[in-house]
Protein backbone atom coordinates (compact mmCIF):
# COMPACT_ATOMS: atom_id res chain seq x y z
CA UNK A 1 0.00 0.00 0.00
CA UNK A 2 1.58 3.34 -1.18
CA UNK A 3 2.18 5.82 1.88
CA UNK A 4 -0.37 8.24 3.18
CA UNK A 5 0.89 11.94 2.09
CA UNK A 6 0.97 15.34 3.65
CA UNK A 7 1.40 18.45 2.00
CA UNK A 8 2.32 21.76 3.98
CA UNK A 9 1.86 24.68 3.03
CA UNK A 10 4.77 26.49 5.41
CA UNK A 11 3.77 30.13 5.42
CA UNK A 12 4.97 31.45 8.75
CA UNK A 13 8.19 32.24 10.11
CA UNK A 14 7.74 32.65 13.76
CA UNK A 15 9.51 30.29 15.79
CA UNK A 16 6.13 29.10 18.01
CA UNK A 17 4.23 28.54 14.48
CA UNK A 18 7.93 26.41 12.93
CA UNK A 19 8.06 24.45 16.35
CA UNK A 20 4.02 23.55 15.60
CA UNK A 21 5.28 22.29 12.35
CA UNK A 22 8.03 20.37 14.05
CA UNK A 23 5.35 18.50 16.15
CA UNK A 24 3.66 17.54 13.20
CA UNK A 25 6.22 16.29 11.05
CA UNK A 26 6.50 14.52 13.82
CA UNK A 27 3.46 12.63 14.09
CA UNK A 28 3.96 12.29 9.84
CA UNK A 29 7.08 10.37 10.62
CA UNK A 30 6.09 7.98 13.06
CA UNK A 31 2.99 7.04 10.71
CA UNK A 32 5.39 6.56 7.29
CA UNK A 33 3.95 9.62 5.43
CA UNK A 34 5.46 10.82 2.35
CA UNK A 35 5.52 14.74 3.25
CA UNK A 36 5.72 17.61 0.80
CA UNK A 37 6.95 20.93 2.61
CA UNK A 38 6.82 24.51 0.04
CA UNK A 39 8.15 27.28 2.30
CA UNK A 40 6.52 30.41 1.64
CA UNK A 41 7.18 33.94 2.43
CA UNK A 42 8.02 34.60 5.87
CA UNK A 43 8.77 30.80 6.53
CA UNK A 44 11.41 31.20 3.90
CA UNK A 45 12.88 34.19 5.85
CA UNK A 46 13.58 31.74 8.48
CA UNK A 47 15.04 29.21 6.53
CA UNK A 48 17.65 31.61 5.39
CA UNK A 49 21.00 30.58 6.76
CA UNK A 50 21.57 33.52 8.61
CA UNK A 51 17.65 33.11 10.36
CA UNK A 52 17.40 29.68 11.03
CA UNK A 53 18.39 30.10 14.82
CA UNK A 54 17.84 33.38 15.90
CA UNK A 55 14.77 32.69 18.01
CA UNK A 56 13.47 36.31 17.96
CA UNK A 57 9.74 36.47 16.60
CA UNK A 58 6.58 34.92 17.90
CA UNK A 59 3.51 35.48 16.13
CA UNK A 60 1.10 34.90 18.53
CA UNK A 61 0.59 35.66 21.83
CA UNK A 62 3.72 37.82 21.52
CA UNK A 63 3.79 38.91 25.30
CA UNK A 64 4.59 35.38 26.42
CA UNK A 65 7.46 34.91 23.77
CA UNK A 66 9.96 34.84 27.12
CA UNK A 67 7.89 32.55 28.69
CA UNK A 68 7.08 30.59 25.50
CA UNK A 69 11.29 30.20 25.02
CA UNK A 70 12.13 29.46 28.14
CA UNK A 71 9.55 26.52 28.05
CA UNK A 72 11.09 24.72 25.26
CA UNK A 73 14.19 24.92 26.80
CA UNK A 74 12.53 23.87 30.20
CA UNK A 75 10.91 20.74 28.23
CA UNK A 76 14.24 20.45 26.17
CA UNK A 77 11.64 20.57 23.10
CA UNK A 78 14.39 20.34 20.10
CA UNK A 79 14.83 23.32 18.12
CA UNK A 80 12.35 23.40 15.01
CA UNK A 81 15.33 22.81 12.74
CA UNK A 82 15.89 19.77 14.79
CA UNK A 83 12.49 18.66 14.50
CA UNK A 84 12.32 19.52 10.71
CA UNK A 85 15.80 17.12 10.69
CA UNK A 86 14.63 14.35 12.58
CA UNK A 87 11.25 13.55 10.11
CA UNK A 88 13.76 14.37 7.12
CA UNK A 89 15.84 11.04 8.56
CA UNK A 90 12.80 9.09 9.57
CA UNK A 91 10.22 8.92 6.47
CA UNK A 92 10.61 10.86 3.14
CA UNK A 93 10.28 14.46 3.67
CA UNK A 94 10.93 16.84 0.63
CA UNK A 95 11.20 20.75 1.30
CA UNK A 96 10.91 23.18 -1.33
CA UNK A 97 11.33 26.86 -1.08
CA UNK A 98 9.14 29.00 -2.79
CA UNK A 99 11.12 30.42 -5.51
CA UNK A 100 9.28 34.02 -5.77
CA UNK A 101 9.63 34.45 -1.68
CA UNK A 102 13.36 33.10 -1.71
CA UNK A 103 13.85 36.53 -3.88
CA UNK A 104 11.32 38.91 -1.34
CA UNK A 105 14.65 37.52 0.65
CA UNK A 106 17.22 37.84 -1.70
CA UNK A 107 17.98 34.38 -1.31
CA UNK A 108 18.01 33.28 -5.28
CA UNK A 109 20.00 30.06 -4.52
CA UNK A 110 19.09 27.30 -2.22
CA UNK A 111 22.54 27.78 -0.63
CA UNK A 112 21.03 30.59 0.50
CA UNK A 113 19.42 28.40 2.70
CA UNK A 114 19.79 26.08 5.72
CA UNK A 115 20.51 22.14 4.49
CA UNK A 116 16.98 21.11 5.09
CA UNK A 117 16.10 22.40 1.86
CA UNK A 118 16.05 20.20 -1.56
CA UNK A 119 15.12 22.94 -3.94
CA UNK A 120 13.73 25.59 -5.07
CA UNK A 121 10.29 25.45 -7.24
CA UNK A 122 6.97 26.94 -8.27
CA UNK A 123 4.13 27.42 -7.05
CA UNK A 124 2.59 25.03 -9.28
CA UNK A 125 4.56 22.18 -8.10
CA UNK A 126 2.61 22.99 -4.64
CA UNK A 127 -0.77 22.94 -6.50
CA UNK A 128 0.20 19.69 -7.38
CA UNK A 129 0.96 18.11 -4.21
CA UNK A 130 -1.96 19.41 -2.97
CA UNK A 131 -3.74 17.65 -4.89
CA UNK A 132 -2.64 14.39 -4.11
CA UNK A 133 -1.88 14.88 -0.53
CA UNK A 134 -4.19 12.83 1.95
CA UNK A 135 -3.88 16.16 4.46
CA UNK A 136 -3.22 19.55 3.18
CA UNK A 137 -1.89 22.14 6.11
CA UNK A 138 -1.54 25.70 5.81
CA UNK A 139 0.54 27.06 8.50
CA UNK B 1 -5.09 -7.26 30.25
CA UNK B 2 -5.00 -6.62 33.95
CA UNK B 3 -2.02 -4.97 35.71
CA UNK B 4 -0.95 -7.99 37.24
CA UNK B 5 -0.88 -9.74 34.07
CA UNK B 6 0.78 -6.92 31.83
CA UNK B 7 3.80 -7.05 34.73
CA UNK B 8 3.96 -10.66 34.15
CA UNK B 9 5.10 -10.62 30.28
CA UNK B 10 8.31 -10.73 29.12
CA UNK B 11 9.80 -7.22 27.87
CA UNK B 12 12.67 -7.72 25.24
CA UNK B 13 12.98 -4.14 24.58
CA UNK B 14 12.51 -1.26 26.82
CA UNK B 15 12.85 2.58 25.87
CA UNK B 16 12.97 5.10 28.40
CA UNK B 17 11.53 7.88 26.66
CA UNK B 18 10.12 9.91 29.89
CA UNK B 19 12.98 13.17 29.24
CA UNK B 20 10.79 13.88 25.90
CA UNK B 21 7.36 15.46 25.09
CA UNK B 22 4.92 15.00 22.26
CA UNK B 23 6.14 14.00 19.61
CA UNK B 24 9.33 12.43 21.53
CA UNK B 25 8.29 9.07 22.80
CA UNK B 26 6.02 8.24 19.78
CA UNK B 27 9.32 8.98 17.55
CA UNK B 28 11.48 7.05 19.95
CA UNK B 29 8.88 4.23 19.56
CA UNK B 30 8.92 4.62 15.82
CA UNK B 31 12.51 4.35 15.70
CA UNK B 32 13.20 1.11 17.94
CA UNK B 33 10.44 -0.81 16.51
CA UNK B 34 13.13 -1.66 13.69
CA UNK B 35 15.34 -3.23 16.78
CA UNK B 36 12.75 -5.96 17.62
CA UNK B 37 11.28 -9.01 15.84
CA UNK B 38 8.12 -9.95 14.83
CA UNK B 39 6.50 -11.19 18.36
CA UNK B 40 8.91 -9.91 20.76
CA UNK B 41 7.81 -6.83 23.15
CA UNK B 42 8.72 -3.57 24.07
CA UNK B 43 7.71 -1.25 26.19
CA UNK B 44 8.07 2.68 26.04
CA UNK B 45 8.43 4.36 29.05
CA UNK B 46 6.83 8.15 29.19
CA UNK B 47 5.22 10.52 31.35
CA UNK B 48 4.04 12.47 28.57
CA UNK B 49 -0.01 12.13 29.00
CA UNK B 50 -0.78 12.62 25.05
CA UNK B 51 1.84 9.33 24.37
CA UNK B 52 -0.82 6.95 26.14
CA UNK B 53 -3.39 7.38 23.40
CA UNK B 54 -0.45 8.07 20.50
CA UNK B 55 0.68 4.90 20.91
CA UNK B 56 -2.50 2.34 20.82
CA UNK B 57 -3.54 4.32 18.05
CA UNK B 58 0.14 4.15 15.67
CA UNK B 59 0.01 0.24 17.02
CA UNK B 60 -3.71 -0.18 14.95
CA UNK B 61 -2.13 1.94 12.21
CA UNK B 62 0.63 0.34 11.57
CA UNK B 63 -0.35 -3.23 12.40
CA UNK B 64 1.42 -3.69 16.27
CA UNK B 65 -0.69 -5.06 18.47
CA UNK B 66 -1.28 -2.53 21.98
CA UNK B 67 -1.08 -5.03 25.06
CA UNK B 68 -1.85 -2.25 27.65
CA UNK B 69 -0.51 0.33 29.61
CA UNK B 70 1.32 -0.05 33.44
CA UNK B 71 0.52 3.12 35.77
CA UNK B 72 3.64 3.88 37.49
CA UNK B 73 4.75 6.69 40.04
CA UNK B 74 5.39 9.69 38.02
CA UNK B 75 5.33 7.56 34.66
CA UNK B 76 3.54 4.96 32.55
CA UNK B 77 4.84 2.31 30.62
CA UNK B 78 3.40 1.23 27.45
CA UNK B 79 3.75 -2.58 26.23
CA UNK B 80 2.95 -3.75 22.74
CA UNK B 81 3.91 -6.53 20.67
CA UNK B 82 5.44 -6.25 17.00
Amino acid sequence: MANKKLTLALFSGSVDKLTAAGVILGGAAAEDMDVEIFVLLQAAFAFKKENAMVNDRVAEITDKKDEFLASLKRLDAPHWTEAFRTAKEMTNVKIHICGFAGKVWHGDKLDDFIDLADDICGIGEYMTSAEEADINLFI
Amino acid sequence: MTTEELQEIKVDKTIDARGTSCPGPLLAAKKAIGQIDKGQVMEVLSADEGTKRDIPKWCNKKGYEYLGTIEESGFFKILLRK
